[in-house]
């Protein structure tokens, strides 16, 4: 085994990190703005397949990537809907969501599945930045996307601490009476973020799809990256570039497997590899439970309270 | 909300009449049927001759209804371990993995103790061991979420994933104990003749059904008369409550995660004693530990009301099963589009059964 190995699955890192800051940074939105959507990994799922049939059918990278967005803020408006309008129970209303997206997804997707690809991102070539030795391959080997998805993380959290509808979005998740009070609808903040948040996720399963993934196939497709991204949203601390950092962790943990699998290292059997990235995900929210790091984390005080005036 | 010139208002009911009750769900399903039915005209089925045949293969027909009884055993059970813990507001949406845990676990003791063992007491002995490795899978969490609060719906879920690697090691990995070893064909190995179950004459119904259904009768019973249900539900109602009561709420939410665990322990367990007599990765495509929650929501965590929803679920589940093989293939998951279009719309109309809907016509002010 060579160095260059290792240089290659901190490439990859940073490239599954793409879909896991994407989905992260929606659901920071979201639940920011007080709504929590457990639905992340029916709407990647639905914007993998979504991707995928736009792309066969079309042959168009840009429509197969503009697509998902779309029917991630569909199914974002679903949530939304029964979550603030009809006050339902927001854990169980993603869970819905989760199975819907699912099931759905293997029924519009059964015509391909196992089909390869139809179109693929390919990485943008930086000329000499791309050459540089290990840097280049890591920072500078990826596709627009990737870039424009550090860009928005940044911009987001510029959103979120230095403008004034990022004040009221937090507000929102905090103290919903006193924006209430303050004239602004928190229905609408919170529709609002939730259909962007959700958008922002099918934009995740849709780029993981044509970048990532090799053939269509539910089962394998996000294996469990939408709850990943969930985890990241605690081990942010709801921080949008605290958010990057922890992508690129996770991303890695979910590539090691396959490195060690394609080195033929078999220190442990592939399947105890495989379970590596969920357990990592399960000691860091161990890590983050005590009392000390809580204190540190900030969760918006009303995540998962619907906002009702007369009540309060 | 205002809607041209009509105010529409959600006012909260003091009581629900009881015709709502039976009136959401029965519209709920309805409604999914009509959104599974644009699916399926979009993709050239005939919605009406597939939700046909989808009702006789899975309910009317003689063959058709105990096919159904089967399937829906297990789900039964992870449906109750839902409600049980879900009532509590505690999400534990670990019933997939803990559902494999039930499966390792009575195999173990089906292959390892059963031939120890009296006849009468190995089936018991057999199913009581997936209970408690399913309570076992939950244990982290549980601990996690009644001493240090953190929330159990990630951790459940993501030890789901640890849990299927963990099959997939056992049968395709290595060449332990739970594989069969005459074969090369990776395969569980059959655990002893003795704890294992017949069913009902030459149908797919086993004897599980009834404990499967007494325990949905014992729970509705003991949660409503015992001082443990009577907590709990404090407990869930008013955290602050509970504890000016004197409550151990540490206690409380540590035995109802474990109980609920041991239930979809008990539902891979149920497996093993009948249909499969193995550990079966079949299992692992049918996601009836993720079905279990939605059929817990659905009966809105009564037990009672879970057997009607599971049986009901399990039905839709064989009925798609068998539309795969007709002569124009529906794929099976319009069985869990239906599923998660039945939750959505029941969790919608849930809102009309706790408010009334009022729509008024208001006077438009003048500049306005």
């Amino acid at each position: 085994m060579n160095a260059n190995v290792w240089v290659l699955t901190f490439a990859d890192a940073f490239s599954i990190a793409t879909t896991l800051i994407l989905a992260t940074i929606g659901a920071i939105l979201t639940e920011r703005s007080g709504v929590i959507n457990l639905g992340v990994e029916g709407i990647l799922l639905m914007g993998a397949v979504t991707a995928f049939l736009v792309g066969d059918a079309t042959g168009n990278v840009w429509l197969a990537l503009l697509l998902p967005v779309a029917v991630g803020a569909a199914m974002a408006l679903i949530h939304a809907t029964l979550s603030i309008t009809l006050r339902a129970n927001q854990i169980v209303a993603g869970l819905a969501l989760v199975i819907f997206g699912n099931g759905l997804s293997q029924f519009i997707g059964k015509p391909v599945e196992g089909k390869t690809r139809p179109v693929v991102i390919t990485p943008i070539d930086l000329g000499p930045l791309t050459d540089l030795p290990i840097v280049g391959p890591i920072i500078f080997g990826h596709d627009p996307i990737t870039y424009l998805t550090w860009v928005g993380a940044v911009a987001c959290s510029l959103y979120l601490n230095r403008t004034r509808p990022g004040l009221i979005l937090r507000a929102t998740g905090d103290a919903p009476a006193t924006v209430d009070a303050q004239g602004v609808s928190v229905a609408r903040v919170r529709f609002v973020h939730t259909i962007i948040g959700g958008a922002l996720m099918g934009l995740a399963g849709g780029w993981f799809m044509l970048a990532r993934g090799t053939a269509w196939s539910q089962a394998a497709t996000t294996n469990g990256i939408g709850w990943i991204a969930l985890a990241l949203v605690v081990f942010a601390s709801w921080r949008p570039l605290r958010a990057i950092a922890g992508a690129v962790l996770f991303g890695f943990t979910l590539q090691v497997p396959f490195t060690l699998q394609g080195q033929q290292i078999n220190i442990l059997p592939p399947e105890i590899v495989q379970m590596l990235p969920y357990l990592a995900t399960l000691f860091v929210l161990v890590m983050l439970s005590t009392p000390r790091a809580r204190k540190l984390l900030g969760a918006p005080k009303m995540l998962g309270q619907p906002f009702v005036r007369d009540e309060r | 909300m205002n809607v041209g010139n009509w105010r529409v208002d959600l006012e909260p009911r003091l009581t629900s009449p009881k015709w709502l009750y039976a009136a959401v769900p029965i519209g709920s399903l309805f409604c999914a049927f009509i959104v599974g039915g644009v699916f399926l005209a979009f993709t050239g089925h005939s919605p009406i001759g597939t939700f046909a045949l989808l009702i006789d293969r899975g309910f009317t027909s003689t063959r058709g209804i105990t096919n159904t009884l089967g399937t829906a055993t297990p789900l039964i059970c992870t449906g109750l371990a839902a409600a049980f813990a879900f009532r509590m507001n505690l999400f534990n949406i670990g019933e997939e993995g803990q559902m494999y845990l039930g499966m390792i676990g009575s195999a173990w003791a089906g292959i390892a103790l059963a031939g120890y063992l009296p006849g009468f007491a190995a089936v018991p002995v057999v199913l009581l061991t997936g209970a408690c490795t399913g309570a076992l899978w939950v244990l982290v969490p549980a601990v996690l979420r009644a001493k240090m609060g953190t929330s159990e719906i990630v951790s459940t879920l993501l030890l789901n994933y640890v849990a299927l690697n963990l099959v997939n090691y056992f049968i395709f990995g290595s060449r332990g104990f739970f594989r069969d070893p005459t074969t090369s064909f990776p395969q569980g190995r059959v655990i002893e003749a003795s704890a294992r179950l017949s069913s009902f004459g030459s149908t797919r119904t086993y004897p599980t059904v009834i404990i499967a259904v007494g325990l949905a009768v014992g729970l509705y019973w003991f949660m409503k008369r015992s001082n443990y249900g009577y907590e709990t539900s404090v407990l869930a109602d008013s955290p602050n409550t509970a504890r000016y009561a004197g409550m151990n709420a540490t206690k409380l939410t540590l035995s109802v995660l474990l109980f609920s665990g041991a239930l979809a322990g008990l539902a891979g367990a149920m497996y093993v004693v009948g249909p499969a007599g193995k550990v079966d990765p079949g299992l692992l495509q049918v996601g009836f530990g993720y079905a279990g929650i939605v059929v817990a929501a659905l009966a809105r965590y009564n037990f009672m009301a879970v057997v009607l929803t599971a049986i009901l679920f399990a039905g839709l589940r064989e009925g798609g099963a068998s539309l795969q093989i007709s002569t124009n293939p529906v794929p099976i998951s319009i069985a869990v589009v239906l599923q998660g279009a039945v939750l959505l719309f029941a969790l919608g109309g849930e809102v009309f059964r706790r408010n009334r809907l009022r729509v008024r016509r208001v006077q438009q002010t003048v500049g306005a």
